[in-house]
């Protein structure tokens, strides 16, 4: 998955686990960036009598660099609590939910928004802002859809805010990908598969049909770019952000059993969840090193660069399907260091490779998810991004409908390294395989402002 | 007693706080003042007294506690200190 439960110990801590990263010029307002972190993932829509919800022990962060040393010159926190209007139930509601300020709704959840500038000055924009319920089901909440729409809010310094459960967009067909790195449209060409199959199987969407709890943020852009400008060149360094997300929480937690209003929870944040591009921690970093990788700030992800020049999945791709990676293969034996990907994922690609595109931050190596600002959205998107020649697209930033896994898996295929090595000619198979999926197999569909993603499934009709 | 500072609170304002009961471990130790939880995480005071303290002995032998107060930790190193709560813990 893109970081759904990516690295050990955060898969035992779903609360402050950053599943997706989502960070493009807003189709709905090309002035400005919308960012979307994604945590608590893989929620079945009937959870009650507990749904869902934030982590009110949970300081969660969005961090934009603008200047390219993978340091935040601009942190946006979020900070959730809950509150109970009724000690004497076990219901999440008591009646139909027709307001988010309802009085059958007993469990609610409201957030800060604080704004930290590259000083470290914090100034809290927000203070009690409603997170919607959980789509409890249609008996409950009749009309989710603006009862959401309700809950996205306008702030005085120009931000668009919305937190709360959504419908996750995220696609892939996780049970065949880490069975043995299957792709089922490809299944009758793998080492094993072939031994079992002798026709292409068809994708399944494993993350259809669940529901995420989803921090979203509309910026201006010139808010985010280097000097506050208002427009750049598409050329000019200052047009391009790194963006990435985090939640850490208190180093200390005491607690103290049935005395629970009085648990302490002191000390520093520690970060315990870290998000930029997709899936780097999930495949590229080995399982040894993830947890310490969700602990660092991507300034120091000079040290995780070596599993990027050598991704393991490279080696495995000719020994998965045999005769279809050959050069590939080549490439690997020879040790080549992938400059390609480490562009792609570590520094921005720069000026000069692509036509008319660049989103470089720099030398220093560190994983965010970078967007060239200057590049309007797409009138067509096209799902496998930059690779389709798609500007808007994945690696520039992150849309909601690229295809992040199978791009991903044609890049480390060899498709992309002809960029930084002319000589070097990608296997035929590195530029057709696929997982066999599109936003097409995300039955929630998407929405077309803000916040997106679409309504989260409801209990009753998903049980 | 030597000191180091991670936050913005000198350990030397340590008496001045609620510290209610502590205990120790020869590698790992815990104490705990009960006041009030956090209304949000990361917004307290640090102005406010009653907030809970909790003290952490590192490393029985140096003599080292982490002492962890609203949102930071400060780091001091007291022999005499360690060697009494290991006493009074029976270590």
């Amino acid at each position: 998955m893109s970081s759904h439960r990516e690295a050990p110990e955060i898969s035992k801590d779903p609360v402050a686990d950053s599943s997706d990263l989502y960070a493009f010029v807003s189709p709905d307002d090309p002035d400005t960036v919308t960012i979307i972190a994604n945590y608590v993932p893989l929620q079945l829509p009937a959870s009650g009598p507990n749904f869902f919800e934030f982590g009110d022990d949970v300081l969660y962060e969005i961090h934009i660099d603008s200047n390219g040393d993978a340091r935040p010159d601009l942190t946006y926190q979020f900070r959730f609590r809950t509150e109970l209007r009724n000690n004497n139930t076990f219901l999440y509601n008591t009646g139909q939910i027709k307001s988010l300020d309802d009085p059958n709704w007993n469990r609610r959840q409201f957030y800060s928004v604080t704004k930290v500038d590259a000083h470290g000055k914090s100034t809290v924009l927000a203070a009690k802002l409603p997170c919607p319920p959980c789509n409890v089901g249609k008996i409950s909440i009749p009309h989710y859809e603006s009862l959401a729409a309700d809950a996205v809010k306008k702030l005085k310094t120009g931000e668009k805010v919305f937190a709360g459960q959504r419908a996750d967009a995220f696609f892939v067909d996780l049970g065949a990908i880490f069975d043995l790195g299957t792709l089922r449209p490809f299944q009758n060409k793998h080492l094993v598969g072939k031994t079992l199959f002798n026709y292409a199987g068809k994708a399944v969407n494993a993350t259809d049909k669940l529901n995420v709890h989803s921090i979203a943020i509309q910026v201006p852009l010139s808010t985010v770019r280097r000097g506050g400008k208002k427009a750049v060149r598409g050329r000019d360094p200052g047009a391009v952000i790194g963006v990435w997300t985090s939640a850490s929480r208190r180093q200390v937690q005491v607690r103290q059993g049935d005395k629970k209003n009085t648990d302490v929870e002191v000390g520093p944040q520690v970060q315990v969840s870290r998000l930029g591009n997709p899936l780097v921690n999930e495949v590229i970093v080995p399982m040894a090193q993830k947890d310490l990788f969700n602990s660092l700030p991507p300034s120091d992800d000079k040290r995780f660069a070596g599993f990027v020049e050598k991704p393991e999945l490279a080696g495995l791709l000719p020994v998965l399907y045999p005769g279809l990676f050959d050069n590939l293969a080549k490439l690997v034996k020879a040790g080549t260091p992938r400059a390609d990907l480490v562009a792609i994922l570590l520094t921005g690609i720069p000026d000069g490779l692509i036509d008319n595109f660049q989103n470089t931050t720099g030398s220093t190596k560190a994983d965010m998810l970078r967007l060239n600002t200057a590049i309007p959205p797409a009138k067509d998107p096209k799902a496998f991004g930059l690779l389709a020649g798609d500007l808007a697209g994945f690696p520039n930033g992150r849309r909601i409908e690229d295809d992040v896994v199978s791009i991903s898996i044609r890049a480390i295929a060899g498709v992309t390294f002809a960029l930084v090595d002319e000589t070097f000619k990608p296997d035929a198979a590195a530029g057709l395989v696929e997982q066999g999926l599109s936003i097409k197999n995300v039955s929630s569909g998407l929405l077309k402002k803000f916040p997106f993603l679409g309504t989260p499934f409801d209990g009753f009709d998903n049980p | 007693m030597s000191r180091v500072r991670y936050g913005s609170r000198a350990v030397n304002r340590l008496s001045r706080r609620r510290v209610l009961a502590i205990a120790a471990t020869a590698g790992v130790g815990v104490s705990v003042a009960g006041v009030t939880g956090l209304s949000l995480a990361g917004e307290t005071s640090a102005k406010d007294d009653g907030q809970p303290l909790v003290i952490s002995l590192r490393d029985a032998s140096k003599g080292t506690f982490d002492i962890f107060s609203g949102g930071s930790k400060t780091t001091l190193t007291d022999k005499k200190l360690a060697a009494r709560l290991l006493k009074a813990v029976k270590r």
